[in-house]
């Protein structure tokens, strides 16, 4: 009643103060965080799970009446930015906290809150039997509100302070599962593996700092626009730099190892940091400077080729993974690589568009696994899963439509939709040519025939375990909601209907197409719809009908080192093992006394050495500290009188 | 001087008058009880009567009431607020006649709060001898053989500077035939002035405020008598103290000018260099805690002077935050130290640590917090803090004394880094830490500092508005 | 600089002060180097008169002494203190005199206290 009559009331007489309450957006999941942190595990489950889910569901619903609000009136210039304060102010050296919103940063935030809020509540049943339940939940609020800061973020020290906290938040739910070295490690590999890219990233940002003067974000693209012709050393440099800082949050090629590794955290985890959020911050951070990389056609084209190829690779590893998580890892690598390469082709709605869609189906994908796992008993391995679809009635159909959206099967699904956009302006866009179309349509076509083979393994066939546990409501809830947004999700921009790029224009520039005439835009969609259908079909025959022809594939030599060489995610690790771990190893143990090292053993040394020498004159002795004191004045003396 | 005058001094007089009704309680009826409160209650009722003084009042030539004094007195004030709240249950079951330590405390405040106002070396000196007397008797106050030690060392030393101060102020006065400070700029330019005493008087006053300030090469005594005096005396030394003092010194070199003296300036500079390195690296591999905590209050005056050193604006906002923040987390480490201490000794040595965050989480993280600020890590008040001394300084081009600033919070960082590991460590045999309950009230302090840091390192802003407005009409 | 600080005319002082320490500590070095050194017990005794010296010399007095000392010291004080106002008392008016009368009662809160802690009593 009373909230009814507020929503009704809420655009007419707020107006421009619903602005206001910009804040309070990243501000419930950290007051969360310090509530669940300072109290640890006294705290009773059951308010832990409260407070947890609690503070990204008020952020959920403030940003659910700022995103009404900025669509049924939009602010001046289809933006509005709240300053909180200024950090610390010194001469040019101004960074305040401040919120930006603009339609960019809006989709994100409704996706990070609603999303993530559907996951804590998840969450709250499925992590119910484990230790560390309000550390989970403590961890997962200073996440969002990370992510939250890192969108909403109007300059870059502290847009960098949300990429550095969702890293954090990364590494140590990662490492959830701590008392297993072996999830420490993945930890560690995820946290060191993205830190290469962050190095490139917080170098990029210093160059932009230092040559255009300014931290504020907007400004920053003004200024590069008109200091930096198109094609400029610095407008290169910034771009690739920053490129680096997205291919490691974003696990593309060549910083992608970590990710698949980084399933070794709980479920929920997987869905909403390595699936839903965090990785797309890459995609955010391109869109966020997209005039840098429009000033940098190099860089640009470059992300299209990474996007394309990434997509490639890593559909072809999902195809011979045998953890489900690992497939959706694999799946997930290769869903940001059509980001990517619809960045590259300056399709900047599109990876938007695909965003948002992915985030929908590829959280339901995983939140539907977490749902498997735990009722076989924490089994991963899809060759011992099998005829689940009696067992699972709900999360059989609500995976099966992620898997449907993530195939993109026409018409009723949103990945259709997205990919399709994607798709279409690969080939049609300025930046566009007919050998990315190619790949996003071989991509495409792997990504049936891997999502459907995961479905037929794991719910069709026959049973190989026993359900010991099926999920509860409060599992069952967000399987649902998730299930409705993967289908329609898609609607808010059918060709001709363009409703969402429409509402991210002020923000995303619109792609330019160019060769219309190669092919049409129906003719197109037929294809990929054809292409998607083909895969299911072709996974249908290899997993279901024959699974012998892939045994008996797998079992030949060559096609044994093929698979083993897809396994093991095209031996990246194996590679990166021997080009930079063991060299680095070596140097740094060869090394281990060289000349820069002397530097720092010296001052070691020296400062020892003083320490001891100064210890000396603190004898305990009235005396001699009168002495001292003397002495002092006489050197005072000399100074001031003499110098 | 006239009644009139007599209205803004009443903060100093309602500190005055406490202690003196204190005394004479005790004459006749000893409450622990009563003395504790009121001394709250005094503190309390002149920091109000603070927010009364309207405007710039200058009272006769010797004490000034401006913005810049309030603040100063403020924080005295609030500082010795925290010390009696942590000394009360520090001193019970220590001593006889605890009573009387309130008394002591009062009045060292009010020395304190007169240097902070003070606009004349007579009021000047006064006031430091105010502060210094009754410094003696808290030093040695628990009477325990360390106590005792430090009492006479400090006295006999403090004495000493006084003479050297005392015939610094003679030579300034024979020069310039002035003792107030704002004329004596004047006095200074008038014609036929021997330069050298002049100079010689400037190098005297710097010799005698330097020990105060304990800076090299005047530290020396600071660790005996830090490590002697009880711990909630030492967190008095360390902030109440210095903080007159070093608002006195700031007043008084921008009255008259210190950078119109190349010579004076590199003596600072050279005060500032010394007292950085000594007292980081003394720091350096000391075992016990409250040593630690001296000379790292050596290097962090080193810091201030650099500051203190930069010209502009920059100066008196740089150098107060710094101190602000230098007081939270001094009281708050010595908080932690006091609240720690059993009744036989303080827990001064380094082991006493061992795993302190298994047994006492918050105590660990809220020393850990301390910590952190000393060594000027971000999110920190002591960052902020650190971050305009060093813009201050870039701001006027002092380059060598910013590098070596950061050579020494780096020498820093070591050993403050080497008592947080050891705080998460595993336990080791310590009957220190097994204290088996913390006081309420302490806790309570330590807890609203450890906010107040954390607070100035994410929101300063409204505490440096407050500094801007004091030094517009400074 | 140097000039400015230590003119001329000071030069001869500064000899002088030359002088007066080498004279010092060549006599003392002259006799040190000329001196005959055959050290025996009693040479090596304090010389208290002729008498062989008895118990310490550093001799602990008994802390009283010190209290009756330093009210000694506070008292006295005040006392120095009314002189000069008793001679200009008639110039400064009333208003001196309750400043005094105030300075006196704070006095007379410490000498309560010290009666009260019997600080006066011998045994």
């Amino acid at each position: 009643m009373f909230s009814k009559h507020w929503m009704l009331i809420a655009p007419a007489r707020c107006g421009a103060e619903m602005m206001e309450l910009l804040w309070l957006i990243p501000a419930f999941p950290l007051a969360g965080f310090l509530a669940l942190a300072v109290t640890g595990a006294r705290m009773p489950k059951r308010l832990a799970a409260i407070i947890g889910t609690g503070s990204v569901g008020a952020s959920a619903v403030v940003a659910l009446f700022i995103g009404m609000h900025f669509i049924s009136s939009p602010p001046q210039g289809h933006l509005s930015s709240q300053t909180l304060w200024t950090w610390i102010e010194i001469g040019e050296f101004r960074p305040s906290i401040t919120f930006y919103l603009d339609p960019l940063s809006l989709v994100m935030t409704f996706v990070v809150t609603f999303v993530g809020f559907l996951i804590h509540l998840y969450s709250t049943e499925f992590m119910a039997e484990e230790e560390g339940y309000s550390r989970f939940f403590a961890y997962m609020n200073l996440f969002v509100c990370s992510m939250l800061i890192l969108v909403l973020a109007d300059n870059l020290l502290l847009l960098y302070l949300g990429w550095e906290g969702v890293g954090l938040c990364s590494y140590l739910l990662i490492g959830f599962w701590y008392k297993d070295h072996a999830n420490g490690r993945a930890a560690m590999k995820a946290f060191i593996v993205t830190r290469v890219g962050d190095t490139s990233m917080a170098i990029g940002f210093i160059l932009l700092y230092f040559n255009l003067g300014t931290l504020n974000i907007q400004e920053i693209m003004q200024r590069a626009s008109q200091a930096w012709p198109v094609g400029s050393t610095f407008a290169v440099a910034a771009a690739a730099l920053l490129l680096g800082g997205a291919l490691g949050k974003s696990a593309q090629l060549p910083l992608q190892t970590w990710l698949p590794d980084a399933m070794a955290g709980p479920t929920p985890v997987s869905a909403l940091i390595h699936a839903a959020t965090m990785v797309t911050a890459g995609v955010y951070l391109i869109a966020r400077t997209n005039v840098l990389f429009t000033l940098a056609p190099v860089v640009q084209e470059a992300v299209a080729v990474i996007g394309a190829l990434t997509l490639l690779i890593a559909g072809f590893s999902a195809l011979t993974q045998h953890d489900i998580k690992r497939v959706l890892a694999y799946s997930t690598i290769s869903q940001i690589g059509y980001m990517f390469l619809a960045l590259g082709v300056g399709a900047w709605s599109a990876a938007l568009f695909h965003f948002m869609t992915h985030a929908f189906f590829k959280a339901l994908l995983f939140l539907g696994a977490g749902a498997v796992i735990l009722a076989l008993d924490y089994e991963h391995n899809m060759f011992r899963m099998g005829g689940l679809r009696k067992e699972l009635p709900l999360t059989f159909w609500t995976f099966l439509i992620g898997s449907a959206s993530l195939s993109a099967l026409p018409l009723v699904t949103a990945g259709f939709y997205s990919k399709d956009l994607i798709l279409w302006y690969s080939l049609s866009s300025e930046d566009g040519s007919p050998w990315f179309w190619a790949a996003g349509m071989a991509g495409a076509l792997l990504t049936s025939i891997y999502t459907f083979r995961m479905v037929f393994l794991i719910f069709f066939g026959a049973a190989k375990g026993r359900v010991s546990r099926k999920p509860g409501m409060t599992m069952k809830f967000p399987l649902l909601i998730l299930a409705v947004l993967s289908i329609i999700g898609g609607f808010v921009e059918l060709p001709r209907i363009p409703i969402f790029s429409e509402f991210v224009k002020t923000a995303l520039p619109s792609a330019k197409t160019l060769h219309e005439g190669l092919l049409g835009e129906g003719m197109q969609q037929v294809i990929a719809s054809g292409v998607s259908l083909i895969g299911v079909s072709i996974a249908y025959l290899l997993f279901l009908r024959a699974p012998l022809n892939v045994e008996r594939f797998t079992s030949h030599p060559a096609g044994k080192a093929l698979h083993r060489f897809w396994f093991s995610g095209w031996g990246f690790d194996w590679l990166y093992n021997k080009v930079f771990v063991g060299p680095f190893i070596w140097i740094a143990r060869t090394n281990k006394d060289d000349f820069i090292d002397l530097i720092y053993g010296g001052m070691a040394w020296y400062g020892r050495f003083f320490h001891v020498a100064l210890s000396l004159t603190q004898s305990g002795k009235v005396r001699w500290y009168a002495m001292g004191i003397t002495i002092g004045a006489v050197i005072t003396i000399g100074i001031t009188v003499f110098l | 001087m006239t009644l009139n005058d007599l209205a803004p001094l009443i903060p100093l007089m309602v500190i005055a008058v406490s202690s003196v009704i204190i005394m004479l309680g005790i004459a006749f009826y000893r409450s622990r009880a009563f003395s504790g409160l009121l001394t709250l209650a005094g503190i309390a009722v002149a920091f109000i009567t603070l927010f009364g003084v309207q405007g710039t009042r200058q009272v006769t030539s010797l004490l000034i009431l401006d913005d810049y004094a309030l603040f100063y007195i403020g924080l005295i004030l609030a500082a010795s607020f925290v010390v009696a709240l942590l000394s009360s249950d520090y001193l019970e079951g220590r001593r006889e006649n605890i009573e009387e330590f309130y008394i002591l405390l009062l009045l060292s405040t009010l020395g304190s709060s007169v240097l902070a106002a003070s606009t004349h070396f007579v009021s000047f000196f006064i006031g430091l001898e105010i502060l210094s007397v009754s410094l003696y008797a808290l030093i040695a106050y628990t009477r325990n053989e360390l106590n005792i030690e430090a009492g006479v060392k400090y006295l006999v030393l403090a004495a000493a500077s006084s003479a050297f101060l005392l015939f610094g102020i003679a030579l300034l006065y024979g020069e310039t035939g002035t003792m107030e400070f704002s004329r004596m700029s004047s006095g200074i330019s008038a014609q036929g002035i021997n330069k050298g005493m002049l100079l010689t008087g400037f190098a005297l006053v710097l010799t005698g405020v330097g020990f105060k300030l304990a800076v090299a090469p005047f530290h020396m005594w600071t660790p005996d008598v830090y490590e002697g005096a009880p711990a909630p005396v030492t967190a008095f030394v360390a902030t109440v103290s210095k903080g007159g003092v070093f608002a006195l010194l700031l007043r008084y070199f921008i009255q008259v000018d210190m950078h119109a003296y190349p010579s004076l300036f590199g003596a600072v500079a050279f005060i500032a260099v010394a007292s950085m390195f000594a007292g980081n690296l003394l720091a350096l591999l000391q075992k016990n805690i409250k040593r630690i905590l001296a000379y790292s209050s050596i290097a962090h005056l080193g810091y201030l002077l650099v500051a203190f050193l930069a010209g502009g604006v920059m100066r008196v906002t740089a150098v107060t935050f710094y101190l602000v923040a230098y007081f939270i987390t001094t009281l708050g480490a010595f908080g932690v130290v006091t609240m720690l201490s059993g009744k036989e000794r303080d827990a001064d040595a380094v082991e006493d640590y061992q795993g302190l965050f298994r047994h006492r989480p918050w105590l660990a993280l809220i020393f850990s917090a301390m910590l952190f600020s000393l060594a000027g890590i971000p999110l920190t008040a002591g960052f902020i803090g650190k971050f305009y001394i060093v813009a201050a300084g870039a701001g006027s081009a002092l380059w060598l004394l910013v590098i070596m600033l950061v050579i020494n919070s780096a020498i820093g960082l070591y050993y403050y880094l080497r008592i947080i590991v050891v705080l998460y460590a595993q336990p080791g045999h310590s009957e220190v830490s097994a204290v088996s309950s913390l006081p309420l009230t302490g806790s309570l302090v330590l807890v609203l500092l450890t906010v107040l840091l954390l607070w100035l390192g994410v929101y300063p802003e409204p505490l440096i508005e407050m500094i801007h407005r004091m030094t517009m009409r400074f | 600089m140097p000039t400015a600080f230590l003119p001329e005319e000071y030069l001869p002082i500064v000899i002088f002060m030359v002088i007066i320490l080498a004279f010092g500590l060549g006599t003392l070095a002259v006799g040190i180097v000329l001196r005959l050194r055959r050290p025996y017990q009693e040479k090596l005794l304090p010389y208290e008169s002729g008498n062989p010296p008895v118990g310490e010399p550093r001799y602990r007095f008994s802390v009283r002494f010190y209290i009756v000392a330093m009210l000694f010291v506070i008292f006295d004080v005040e006392a120095v203190f009314l002189y000069p106002w008793a001679i200009v008392f008639d110039q400064i008016g009333l208003y001196a005199f309750v400043e005094m009368m105030l300075f006196i009662a704070i006095l007379v809160v410490g000498y309560v206290y010290a009666w009260k802690k019997e600080a006066f009593r011998w045994d």
